[in-house]
């Protein structure tokens, strides 16, 4: 307790090199936490629309479907999905058939990619079809009723209940035609998508399939707090019976969104790390700078018989206040910073003038922090730890001063 | 003599300069580092949406690039490919005619596009002609070889040597087809390349498509891929009414996008970067004053003018900044060297990644860009004379009878 | 457009006008089967002119109930030979310069037939039109009735209505006129060169004009129709497209 004392009057001796180190240290960890929870924010909201609007945070496929998605490869999913909704941290389990064919209006024909769904289900998670309204929406058991992209409305020159013709190949190579009305319009921000996405029931694409009880696709939305881990587990269990299907997480089915976060993390870290070298090596400098100045002090306090370990604990506390204060200062600055991001956002729609695409996402032009409590936690503690780990050398040199050198030395 | 007295007061703590020498040195030959690999990381991205198929820039009738429609041709004397290529901003220009048809292989048939191209030219704008996954590159001889995607491969079920039928509607109305045969195996990364792209000699097409002595594009391939925007103003004025030149900005507008976001918040990380180092540096600075100020009030007695000690401690700062930007630079350029010659191969860990059109590989390696260097380089030297702002003027602001009274 | 191609292919020349009941079903049946016939051979032209060509064609083609047809090119020699085989809802096109059949996939089934205003699909479709529309009499004069086809509710068609004005007198179609769920014209049909082969009385041209681009246009001109011939069912066969 004396040292804690001790310690905080000291450096508070030489007020205003005191406030620069701490100024140093906190002001570095408010960018970092800003900015990591910036990313942090920006890619759960990437990873939550992905997710929703793809393949789930898990999924379920036939073996062998991910490869080529060939539409052959379909299976019964029989009780799965309530059985699956039944978990803990479950939101919802979404069933899915992607098929490739034709449309057709009376004015022109487009490829396409039929989506089967489970409309009320969809509506309800996937986030580019939840703003649209009520009557956009395809109706419960209204198996005519289709969502179509943006540019295939275009192009194809339809309009709201205005009818097309969907053509495709069925199992056996017969070709399956069905008319189908426009009920609503969606736009992904992705061209490929809003030029080719078809949406029906499930059961319409199904039959036109000609496996009227297969999909190709369970996709199972999880709730913010769920346990991943426990949750492949319990799957993996449900799935035992169903020996030719496959869970994947979202990490698999949406490699390129997972690799896209890791990279833009990894060059983080390096940008961070060569920010947190600059500030240790300040603190050395600093701490080295009080030692040099307080040699003769030091001299007269171990010729009064104290030993050098106390004095070596004593510089170790200095530093470790330094560590705590500059981290306090610097996690409310950074939680400032997050409040204010997680809020307000940074609105880039002024720099980037069409939807970006990363790593398969769109990026969602006002950039929203969230909080990574755990990495912030993670980052005070490195911050203390280095702070010590800072005071090793100078600490040394402390150690090595005899009580008559000292007192000459001046 | 400023100089020298400015050298001996840092060689008089040796220690402290030296630490704060080597954090200047960390931080701005990192930066450097750092930046390199960025810059390699989207020049890959950029190479990779524009070198395997669209090419930096593209010279075609006006209206083409909207709708791709078969009739918009002009012919190869409208415009000089040598004259093109005599400009020292284009290093290679390559005429391309393009259509769409059916390709089948035994009883599999898949719509695709049909690129044209003169393989000996397009090899010196593109690299999808050249970079196989398997086979051999299209020769000048082989008039029905074709090269065709993975994707497109896989679904026809088709190999190198594998017979392709061509169905497509001619230019004059009538059915055209044709046999050829797969020689090459491209896998660009790119969905639309690698599932509906085939390759194939731009004097067979015009044969298939009777459109003799017809193309639809010039496609070009720059010195500076960054400056092609403004090229392009340029170039559009000297060429004949009806053409329009569109860059990769245009072509591939998200990519544009990308690199400029890249560019602020590179601007950003070195701020945020050089904002701890100052802190960090000051420190040192006002600790190298304060320790002085009986020096200082000496000298002051002595006659020397408030201006001078500022400017003292501000050239031991700017000497301080230089020597750490020479071996920073240095270390910089030998660390960007290296990742550029090696680099650092992470497949292991991660995927190709899709970005803006584009693809990011995981094997990361830097480009030397002059802004890489100059900009850490230059605000290197500003920070130290910022952060020596505050303790010079508290120098200069001495009283020389409190100063001599002082330590 | 399907049915138009079916046009050319046998007309049950009921010209006697007992108009009792006017079963516009079956009226529209036969002027839709007008070149049907339980099996014919013809011999035509098809002109095609759009806004950057024209081509002149000369076909052959034999059908089989509505389900088989078989068309094959004479003229010109580049392209004779060239043969589409239709066996219910699959079309082949076969190759002769490089002796290979494909097979059309679903995604390229809205694409034009030989080059025409004709589509795959249009040939696919083919003349099950009672199928799909319900009939009623718009208006009847002296000379012509016209008859609305409108698409039943759950049929997978692309049009909102089809209009036939059909002459009474010999029960042939004049005009067929296809229009989008708009209301709007989006392609008409007009028949002339009226003929009698045999027992039967029928129109030996229709022209195809497409409504947004009224400079382009298709005309098919029968030049010879052999009705109810016995023919041999491997005609309508992959291994017979290529030997004629």
């Amino acid at each position: 307790m004396d040292d804690l004392r001790l310690a905080w009057k000291n450096l508070w001796r030489n007020r205003r090199r005191t406030l620069i180190t701490l100024a140093a240290i906190a002001v570095s960890i408010t960018l970092m936490q800003a900015a990591h929870n910036l990313s942090f924010g920006v890619y759960a909201s990437m990873i939550d629309r992905g997710v929703r609007a793809g393949s789930g945070h898990l999924s379920i496929y036939r073996q062998g479907y991910l490869q080529d998605r060939d539409p052959k490869l379909g299976f019964n999913p029989q009780n799965l999905a309530a059985e699956i909704s039944r978990l803990a941290g479950v939101e919802s389990v979404l069933p899915r058939l992607y098929l490739p064919g034709l449309a057709q209006s009376s004015r022109d024909s487009r490829g396409i990619l039929l989506t089967g769904t489970a409309p009320v289900e969809e509506y309800r998670i996937n986030p580019f079809l939840r703003k649209l309204p009520a009557t956009q929406m395809i109706r419960e058991g209204n198996l005519r009723d289709a969502l179509v992209g943006q540019r295939l409305f275009e192009e194809l020159k339809l309009s709201f209940g205005g009818k097309f013709v969907v053509t495709l190949q069925g199992q056996e190579g017969e070709l399956a035609s069905e008319l189908l009305r426009v009920r609503g319009i969606f736009t992904s921000g992705i061209k490929d998508i809003d030029r080719s996405l078809v949406l029906v029931d499930q059961h319409r694409a199904a039959t036109m399939r000609g496996r009227p009880q297969q999909i190709h696709e369970l996709a199972i939305i999880l709730k913010p707090q769920a346990d991943e881990r426990w949750l492949l587990d319990q799957i993996g269990r449900l799935l035992k019976n169903h020996p030719q299907l496959i869970l994947v997480g979202w990490q698999e089915a949406m490699a390129n969104l997972a690799d896209a976060i890791r990279l833009d993390y990894a060059a983080q870290k390096f940008i961070f790390l060569i920010i947190i070298l600059i500030v240790t090596i300040g603190v050395i400098n600093t701490l080295l700078m009080s030692v040099m100045e307080r040699i003769p002090e030091f001299g007269v306090i171990l010729a009064l018989g104290a030993p050098s370990w106390r004095l070596q604990r004593m510089l170790l506390t200095e530093a470790l206040l330094l560590g705590v204060i500059g981290m306090l200062l610097g996690s409310f600055g950074g939680s400032l910073a997050t409040w204010y991001l997680r809020i307000e956002g940074l609105d880039l729609r002024y720099f980037v003038s069409s939807s970006l695409e990363f790593g398969g996402v769109v990026f969602d032009p006002i950039m929203r922090a969230d909080w990574d409590l755990r990495w912030m936690l993670k980052m005070a503690f490195y911050v203390c730890g280095l702070a010590l780990l800072a005071a090793w050398y100078p600490a040394r040199k402390a150690g090595k001063i005899s009580p008559a050198g000292a007192m000459r030395h001046y | 003599m400023l100089l020298t007295l400015a050298l001996r007061n840092l060689w008089r703590n040796r220690r402290r300069s030296l630490l704060t020498l080597s954090a200047m040195v960390a931080s701005s030959a990192l930066l450097i580092l750092a930046l390199g690999v960025f810059s390699g990381m989207f020049a890959d991205m950029l190479a990779s949406g524009t070198e395997q198929y669209h090419g930096h820039m593209v010279i075609s009738a006006r209206g083409y690039q909207e709708d791709r429609d078969l009739f918009r041709t002009f012919a190869p004397s409208d415009i000089n490919l040598q004259t093109l290529e005599a400009r020292p901003e284009i290093l290679a220009a390559a005429p391309r005619l393009r259509s769409f048809g059916l390709i089948s292989h035994r009883t599999q048939s898949e719509p695709a596009e049909l690129l044209g191209i003169d393989p000996g030219r397009e090899a010196r704008v593109t690299t999808l002609s050249q970079k196989l996954q398997k086979g051999e590159p299209l020769h000048a001889e082989d008039q029905t070889g074709a090269l065709i995607g993975s994707g497109l491969a896989r679904k026809l079920g088709i190999d190198i040597g594998g017979e392709l039928v061509i169905l497509t509607q001619a230019a004059d109305g009538s059915i055209g087809n044709d046999l050829l045969t797969v020689r090459g195996i491209f896998a660009s990364g790119d969905r639309h390349q690698d599932n509906a792209l085939v390759l194939v000699q731009l004097g067979w097409l015009r044969q298939l498509l009777v459109l003799p002595n017809a193309q639809h594009e010039i496609a070009l391939r720059l010195g500076e891929p960054l400056l092609a925007a403004p090229l392009a103003d340029t170039l559009a004025t000297s060429l004949p009414a009806g053409f329009e030149v569109l860059d990769w900005g245009d072509l591939l507008p998200q990519m544009r996008d990308a690199i400029a976001a890249y560019d602020v918040s590179r601007l950003i990380m070195v701020g945020v970067l050089y904002l701890a180092t100052g802190l960090g540096i000051l420190n040192t600075f006002f600790m190298s004053v304060l320790e002085r100020i009986r020096e200082f009030g000496l000298l002051m007695s002595l006659g020397v003018r408030p201006w001078q000690i500022r400017l003292l401690v501000l050239t031991e700062a700017l000497l301080m900044g230089l020597f750490s930007l020479l071996i920073g630079v240095s270390s910089g350029l030998l660390l960007t060297w290296y990742m550029a010659q090696v680099g650092v191969d992470l497949s292991d860990y991660i995927s190709p990644i899709s970005y803006a059109g584009g693809t990011i590989l995981p094997r990361l390696h830097a480009v030397f860009i002059f802004d890489n260097f100059f900009i850490p380089a230059l605000l290197l030297l500003l920070i130290s004379l910022l952060a020596a702002f505050l303790p010079a003027n508290r120098a200069a602001k001495l009283h020389p009878a409190t100063a001599l009274r002082e330590g | 457009m399907k049915k138009m191609l079916f046009f050319g292919l046998g007309f049950i020349g009921i010209t006697a006008s007992t108009a009792l009941a006017l079963d516009l079903t079956a009226l529209v049946r036969e002027i839709e089967g007008q070149y049907n016939g339980r099996s014919s051979l013809a011999t035509m032209q098809m002109e095609v002119s759009t806004a950057h060509w024209q081509r002149n064609l000369q076909l052959q083609a034999w059908s089989q109930g509505r389900d088989q047809f078989l068309v094959r090119i004479l003229e010109p020699p580049k392209e004779k030979g060239v043969a589409t085989l239709k066996i219910d809802k699959q079309v082949w096109n076969y190759l002769p310069r490089v002796e290979r059949t494909i097979k059309i996939p679903p995604s390229m089934m809205g694409g034009a037939w030989m080059g025409s205003h004709i589509t795959n699909n249009d040939l696919v479709k083919a003349a099950r039109i009672e199928e799909d529309y319900r009939f009623s009499l718009q208006k009847e004069d002296e000379q012509t009735w016209t008859i609305n086809g409108i698409p039943k509710p759950d049929a997978a068609v692309v049009w909102g209505k089809i209009v036939y004005q059909i002459e009474k007198k010999r029960r042939i179609p004049l005009v067929v006129d296809y229009y989008d769920e708009q209301e709007r014209k989006v392609r008409r049909i007009s028949f002339d060169q009226v003929e009698t082969i045999g027992n039967r009385t029928l129109p030996l041209r229709m022209t195809i004009v497409p409504q947004d681009k009224a400079d382009e246009r298709t005309v098919l001109t029968y030049q010879q129709l052999i009705f109810d011939l016995e023919l041999d069912p491997t005609v309508f066969s992959l291994g017979r497209l290529r030997t004629p």
